[in-house]
């Protein structure tokens, strides 16, 4: 354990757990926010982007992905009193092991890679590819409609995290119109289920549509 | 020498700790608590008692609180208690002593089986099921460790300075596997959110309720074996959240004491804020530790190649 980002990065793949046997949507997005403000971050550490462009776009993206991301979520969940359990297809338990599962497959995987950033720090491959695929796992195995978007944006950290990972320099222009993408798609999602949710509430009980939250 | 000096007022202070606990959470409950000598009167007046045993019983059920003290007792000869050289250590020592701690609960739980009352059966296979995690998590520990030193003996593990040199090899990860251990304790010893040993509620209990049969010295010996666990799995957690080796055997075993009662403040203050969980949100608790474990070994893997 040599590098500081390699520590930084264990406590990721530990919040991927974490996220994996959270009941809660709060945990949830807890894990979310750590997750984004590491993702963004890392780059400093790895030590390129040092310039005024770089740390501009880090510091933009930090904002954006840990902090005002999460947030939005979170007062979205707060107005629709969705905070109950998560109704997961696959349990809890099971969650946990596959999380596991998923990391030593991201481990054995990412040696077949040559990336220039193996140099710094062992976990980073590893890391983007659990954020990934733990992402889609969300997104498959939790049946309501916040989760997936959730899932959805622990699988955009990921990218990101890959983004770092392959290209050494100048990918902030693509990186940030990505994330204004996920932005503006987080807010989409987030009225689209608002009106559903007051759809739901006016129109009587149309119990299959539950798909926000049952109370 | 110095093992046997350390070992013996290391089992005689067994007692002591666990008042630690009584005291903080009367503190957090507004009261003034037992004394700190508590548990030494409890014993006291426990083995003044006769036994008064069930006709439906056998040997089996006279044999388990013996072997369950006998257990912890002996695996705590193989521990380095405050990084002090063990009584007793010889390759593998880790298995054996796993094992050892294994066939203690082993005879607890037959020791409930042979009562022939359905709430002790009930207690015996919650006591069966959450400790099999642990011991996952456990074995999980100890590979790690292995992989780090190379060697299977506690004392390669836990003497002197050998932690500090874990904590520089393996780094954050040894954090998870601190937690992981922690957690471990809380399970194995029947603490809350696991098992509320206050409670004397048959539906609620775990370990409570396997004991519920065992009278005087009997049940003296039962609470004496649950000191000495305890202690043998604080000390572990001691030596790894304190591994320095100050020079001096009296200031390591000052240093110890203080950590010990440390830790076991910390076991009062998680009684005192949390409440038990629900019995089927534990097993989803101790999976935690294993998943820590876990991701602390594949993570170091990674690094000692």
């Amino acid at each position: 354990m040599t590098h500081l980002v390699d520590i930084i990065l264990s406590f990721v793949l530990l919040s991927i757990i974490f996220s994996f046997g959270s009941s809660r949507l709060q945990g949830l997005i807890k894990a979310l926010a750590f997750q984004g403000v590491v993702v963004s971050i890392v780059p400093f550490f790895i030590g390129h982007d040092i310039t005024e462009g770089g740390v501009l776009f880090s510091l933009t993206t930090l904002l954006i992905r840990g902090i005002a991301i999460p947030f939005y979520i979170y007062r979205f969940i707060e107005k629709v009193a969705a905070h109950r359990e998560l109704e997961p297809i696959i349990g809890y338990n099971g969650s946990i092991f596959t999380g596991l599962l998923l990391i030593v497959a991201a481990m054995a995987v990412s040696r077949k890679f040559s990336v220039p950033s193996a140099s710094t720090s062992l976990l980073l491959l590893p890391t983007a590819i659990s954020l990934l695929v733990g992402g889609m796992f969300l997104l498959m195995a939790r049946r309501k409609a916040i989760t997936m978007i959730l899932g959805y944006i622990t699988m955009e950290n990921g990218i990101y995290l890959v983004g770092t990972t392959f290209s050494v320099r100048a990918h902030h222009i693509v990186e940030f119109g990505i994330l204004l993408d996920v932005l503006a798609g987080v807010m989409i999602m987030a009225v689209i289920l608002q009106n559903i949710k007051l759809k739901m509430q006016s129109g009587g009980e149309d119990t299959s549509l539950n798909i926000i939250s049952k109370e | 020498m110095t093992p046997i000096i350390i070992f013996i007022p290391a089992i005689l202070s067994a007692p002591f700790f666990p008042a630690i606990i009584l005291k903080v959470k009367a503190f957090f409950g507004g009261k003034k608590g037992p004394p700190l000598l508590i548990q030494y009167y409890t014993l006291a007046k426990l083995f003044k008692k006769g036994s008064v045993y069930s006709t439906s019983t056998t040997y089996i059920f006279k044999l388990g609180p013996m072997v369950s003290l006998s257990a912890a007792l002996t695996a705590l000869m193989f521990l380095p208690i405050s990084g002090a050289a063990p009584l007793f250590s010889f390759k593998g020592d880790v298995l054996f002593v796993l094992y050892l701690l294994g066939l203690g609960r082993f005879f607890t739980i037959a020791a409930a089986l042979d009562t022939a009352s359905p709430f002790e059966g009930m207690g015996a296979a919650r006591e069966a099921y959450f400790p099999i995690i642990c011991e996952a998590t456990t074995f999980m520990i100890f590979i790690l460790f292995y992989r780090l030193t190379g060697e299977l003996t506690l004392a390669s593990f836990f003497y002197g300075n050998h932690p500090l040199e874990l904590w520089r090899v393996a780094g954050a990860p040894l954090a998870f596997v601190v937690t992981a251990f922690f957690i471990v304790l809380l399970t194995e010893n029947a603490r809350v959110p696991v098992d509320d040993p206050a409670t004397h509620l048959e539906l609620t209990m775990i370990h409570e309720v396997m004991v519920l049969d065992h009278s005087g010295p009997d049940f003296g010996f039962i609470e004496m074996g649950s000191f000495c666990k305890l202690f043998f799995y604080a000390a572990i957690v001691s030596r790894l959240v304190f591994p320095f080796d100050l020079g001096h055997p009296a200031m390591n075993l000052a240093a110890f004491s203080l950590i010990m009662l440390l830790i076991y403040a910390a076991v009062g203050v998680i009684e005192s804020v949390m409440a038990r969980y629900r019995m089927d949100r534990v097993p989803k608790f101790v999976l935690t530790s294993f998943a820590l474990a876990f991701v602390a070994t594949i993570i170091t893997l990674e690094f000692v190649k």
